[in-house]
């Protein structure tokens, strides 16, 4: 078992590739030099800002902008009535209809909050003065509030999200011991601290985009589709986002106002959105509900699993929360079935956060199996390890590497587990009721090919350059860290350039698919130039090298030497000087040899090439187990989490500093999810009705403990060319299912409806 | 047109002068009219902390001010905290070591923060700084760190002057 403590001081091994190395980009993120999207100056800077719909659904029937007009600073007001000339571009499947028009204004209001008037003035004060000025009549219809509004109904089964084997309804009603519960999540919401937000610019037919991006060039791609112009003639600038979550992989339409209204205007036009859009402009994760049956011996071994869930989606698009997502791969069963369901509602269709599909999938299913293991009065540890899943029933295939039974046994160990006692309301302090529980996570191994580029320059320095982004998961640092590997230099030696679509292709920071698909290609780009820079050194007439009769070189230390250290040493600016090269640059990427340059760039803008988890010989996924311990007053019902312990199989980690940043961020979204995280709609009308950093809450300092996280896992280069499987996502995920279960084991109270608050316990 | 107001701000021991409507906040003049876009707006309502800066050496929220209001105060932002030779504050080093953030949005309100957390006193247990840094959020959840590194800077700050200086 390791335990992962920072260490105080670093040793030159923390720039390799796994090593600690401190955060790249650090110095300019603690002295307010990093540049986020919103930063970047520009002349003659006018400011858009969005009026929203107030109704559900219905008809815009006139917008009266006279008076707003004439407010002062006002440049020009945008409405369902002007003839945007947009054109619909490629949605997430790659799909894109034949020249349909596109309205980022709409006639038809779809949802309380839809953005329906543009207001641009001189500053943003006044055009957030004029815009109350502008009347908005409309023609309302009836609407469907949300998952909970009785005229929702069942909604649609996804068929492509069915799943069975065996015979699940046979088995249940044949098993011995049965359980039954229905599990609910509410609406959450990303709240990245970084609002969204844009500026255009337009220079001739080209157009120029700040934004914060998971995907500089699937986004770029759709800003070119929308006003029809070459992808080229795009581009989107992205160095620094602050924090994603899944928010910010593609473009809304908000950034189709600001740059059409750019355009029109023919100035530089910024569109922040505010605190409360953030709510309202993007969709979060969507209400869910599943209802779970499990079927099991006396003994505890599982016989059936039953799964009938539902998400909300909105009334113009399908997105499914899949909560069937982790429910068939956690346990061993030979008898399963599952099915999903999207029931449309009016509200902005809902989008990726964080673990999506697995994180509600598993609390249901890891709640389930507790409340199996309690009614079997067994230990919840025992129970996961006797239904260890061998193999995937699903797909039919091997794992390529599953150590969960390591991460829940070492995990138990550095909990004190064994010191449990198992009745509910048997531990306590004075009137603090203690409880402890478990929860297991899962999240699948994705990738897509990428391109990166690698440049020698005469003086040594090492530059990385990549389109990819990093919005915190530390994409500068193990790139820069891998370029120091190969070339045998510091890291800052490196630099990394990163964030603009004008950059090599790479894959979307989403689906935690980018460090294994990114690091890939830079490792190929790097081992290339390496060796067209060996190739030089030995046959270049030029260099001190090539009568050393070596057939290769070593690169170690800052230096380069033949393999056996007879003959010269040089440094890499000595090497560059000999051969009177002032640069090299090698570019490499993942896709087949001999791909198209159509081919290439459907890689990095569409989601066409991406590799799921079942795709190759194995099954791959990352996993996890969360031990978490909660004091619950037993007065007043309020839960504190105390203590957890979380235990990883993501592979071999790239740097195990920054992955455990990312663990934990993920461990204490998923205590927000727990306790506190909830969006509220106002059935009457379909408004969020706590759309703001202070009503919809998440995590302070104060509400979190210190957190331990544990690596059990062990390279797996099936999974990915340098051996790591995917980290952001797993961490959130069964999270929420072992603080449920913590509170039932302290309290004696089972909720199956997240957040757990007070009234739910008193 | 709109009314502008003149101001003289001392701002990091400069003074700025500026034209601005009278509504404009502290932050907006920071980040739209001063180029100093280290202060970051997470909300611009009063609720996650990201744009605090020192006047006068007490945190505030700068969406939370007008500009117009710091007029004869000295206001302190995190371009100002590292001294004239760019060495780090240590609580700038402090986050680094301990890697304190992630996409690095909520860390300049979070490192002002912790220096006014320290200098108030408040650093003393983790269950302090815990507290007293709440108004703070950080939703890539780098708290543990922060808590980590707020408690290392507040030894290092308490320690003679020539030690912070190698922190
Ligand atoms: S921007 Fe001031 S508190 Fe959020
Ligand atoms: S570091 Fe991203 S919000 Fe704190």
């Amino acid at each position: 078992m390791t335990i992962m403590e920072p260490r105080k001081h670093g040793d030159a091994s923390d720039g390799m590739i796994g090593g600690r190395q401190s955060r790249f980009e650090g110095s300019l993120k603690v002295t307010g030099a990093a540049t986020y999207a919103l930063e970047y100056p520009a002349e003659n800077l006018a400011h858009a800002i969005l009026v929203q719909a107030t109704i559900p659904a219905g008809k815009v029937v006139s917008v009266d902008k006279a008076a707003a007009l004439a407010a002062p600073g006002v440049l020009m007001i945008l409405t369902p009535e002007d003839d945007f000339g947009m054109t619909v571009a490629t949605d997430w499947g790659g799909n894109r209809p034949d020249n349909q028009p596109y309205y980022p204004l709409p006639r038809d209001v779809k949802y309380n909050g839809e953005p329906i008037v543009a207001v641009v003035a001189e500053s943003r004060e006044q055009a957030f003065e004029a815009a109350k000025l502008i009347c908005i009549r409309y023609e309302a219809a009836p609407h469907v509030a949300s998952i909970a509004d009785p005229k929702a109904g069942e909604g649609q089964v996804m068929d492509n999200l069915t799943t069975k084997w065996g015979d699940a309804e046979a088995a249940f009603a044949a098993a011995p011991v049965k359980i039954e519960g229905e599990y609910r999540t509410p609406r959450e919401y990303h709240v990245a601290m970084e609002p969204h937000g844009l500026t255009a610019k337009w220079d001739g037919n080209e157009l120029t985009i700040w934004e914060p991006s998971q995907w500089s060039h699937g986004m770029a791609r759709t800003y070119s589709e929308w006003f029809n112009i070459p992808y080229e003639d795009v581009r989107l600038i992205s160095p620094f986002i602050g924090g994603g979550f899944g928010s910010k992989g593609g473009a809304l339409a908000h950034g189709a106002v600001a740059a059409f209204a750019s355009r029109k205007l023919g100035r530089p036009i910024r569109l922040a959105l505010t605190r409360p859009q953030n709510f309202t402009n993007y969709g979060g994760r969507a209400a869910t509900y599943q209802s779970i049956k499990l079927g099991a011996t006396e003994d505890g071994i599982l016989q059936s699993i039953i799964h009938r869930g539902a998400s909300e989606t909105s009334t113009y698009a399908t997105w499914p929360e899949q909560t069937g997502a982790a429910t068939p791969i956690l346990y061993k069963v030979e008898n399963f079935s599952s099915q999903h369901r999207v029931v449309p509602v009016n509200s902005v269709t809902p989008g990726a956060l964080r673990g999506p599909g697995k994180n509600p999938s598993s609390f249901g299913i890891e709640s389930a199996m507790e409340e199996l293991a309690y009614k079997l009065n067994m230990d919840p540890l025992d129970i996961r390890l006797k239904n260890y899943n061998d193999f995937d029933r699903q797909s039919n295939k091997p794992w390529s590497t599953r150590r969960l039974r390591e991460a829940l046994t070492e995990g138990a160990e550095a909990f004190g587990w064994s010191k449990r006692s198992h009745a509910p309301r048997s531990m306590r302090e004075g009137k603090t009721l203690i409880g402890w529980g478990i929860g297991c996570g899962t999240f699948p191994v994705i990738q897509a090919p990428s391109e990166a580029m690698i440049r020698i320059l005469g003086n040594g320095r090492v530059e990385v350059v990549s389109g990819a982004i990093d919005m915190g998961q530390g994409t500068y640092t193990i790139l820069a860290q891998t370029a120091a590997d190969v070339f045998g230099i510091p890291v800052d030696q490196v630099e990394v350039h990163l964030g603009d679509s004008r950059l090599p292709g790479a894959a979307i920071a989403g689906g935690s698919m980018l460090a294994g698909s990114i690091l890939g290609a830079v490792h190929k780009a790097a081992t290339a130039a390496r060796d067209e820079l060996i190739g030089l050194a030995l046959s270049d007439a030029k260099s001190p090298l090539r009568d050393t009769g070596a057939n290769t070189l070593a690169f170690a230390g800052g230096r380069i030497t033949p393999p056996r250290g007879e003959g010269p040493s040089l440094t890499l600016p000595e090497l560059m000087a000999a051969l009177g090269r002032e640069q090299l640059e090698t570019t490499r990427n993942t896709l087949p040899d001999g791909a198209s340059a159509e081919e290439q760039r459907q890689a990095w803008t569409t989601m066409a090439k991406v590799q799921g988890p079942t795709m190759g010989e194995f099954s791959m996924h990352s996993w996890c187990a969360h031990f978490a311990e909660v004091r619950v007053d037993e007065d007043f019902g309020t839960v504190r989490v105390s203590r957890m312990v979380s235990a990883f199989d993501c592979g071999r980690l790239y740097n195990p500093r920054l992955v455990e940043s990312q663990w934990r961020g993920g461990i204490i979204m998923g205590i927000g999810q727990a306790l506190l995280e909830e969006g509220l709609v106002d059935l009457r009308n379909g408004r969020t009705v706590n759309g703001n950093a202070g009503d919809y809450l998440v995590p302070t300092n104060s509400d979190i403990p210190d957190i331990q996280t544990i690596s059990v896992g062990v390279p797996d280069y099936n999974a990915s060319a340098l051996g790591g499987k995917g980290v952001g996502e797993v961490g959130i995920v069964g999270v929420a299912a072992s603080i449920a279960n913590a509170v039932y084991h302290a309290t004696g109270k089972r909720v199956r409806d997240l957040p757990i608050t007070l009234e739910k316990l008193i | 047109m709109t009314r502008t107001i003149h101001l003289s701000l001392d701002i990091n021991g400069e003074r700025r002068e500026l034209d601005v409507e009278p509504r404009v906040t502290l932050l907006d003049a920071l980040r739209d009219h001063l180029a100093l876009t280290g202060t970051k707006k997470g909300c611009d309502q009063g609720q996650c902390g990201a744009c605090t800066c020192h006047v006068d050496d007490k945190r505030v929220l700068s969406c939370l001010t007008l500009a117009a209001q710091v007029e004869g105060r000295q206001v302190t932002t995190i371009e100002g905290l590292a001294d004239e030779n760019g060495v780090l504050h240590a609580v700038q080093s402090a986050f680094i070591e301990h890697d304190a953030f992630q996409c690095g949005y909520c860390t300049p309100g979070q490192i002002m923060s912790a220096v006014a957390c320290i200098r108030e006193g408040h650093a003393g247990s983790d269950a302090e700084i815990r507290e007293y840094m709440s108004g703070n959020l950080c939703r890539c959840g780098a708290y543990n760190n922060i808590v980590v590194a707020v408690r290392e800077a507040a030894k290092a700050v308490s320690a003679p002057a020539r030690m912070v200086e190698v922190a």
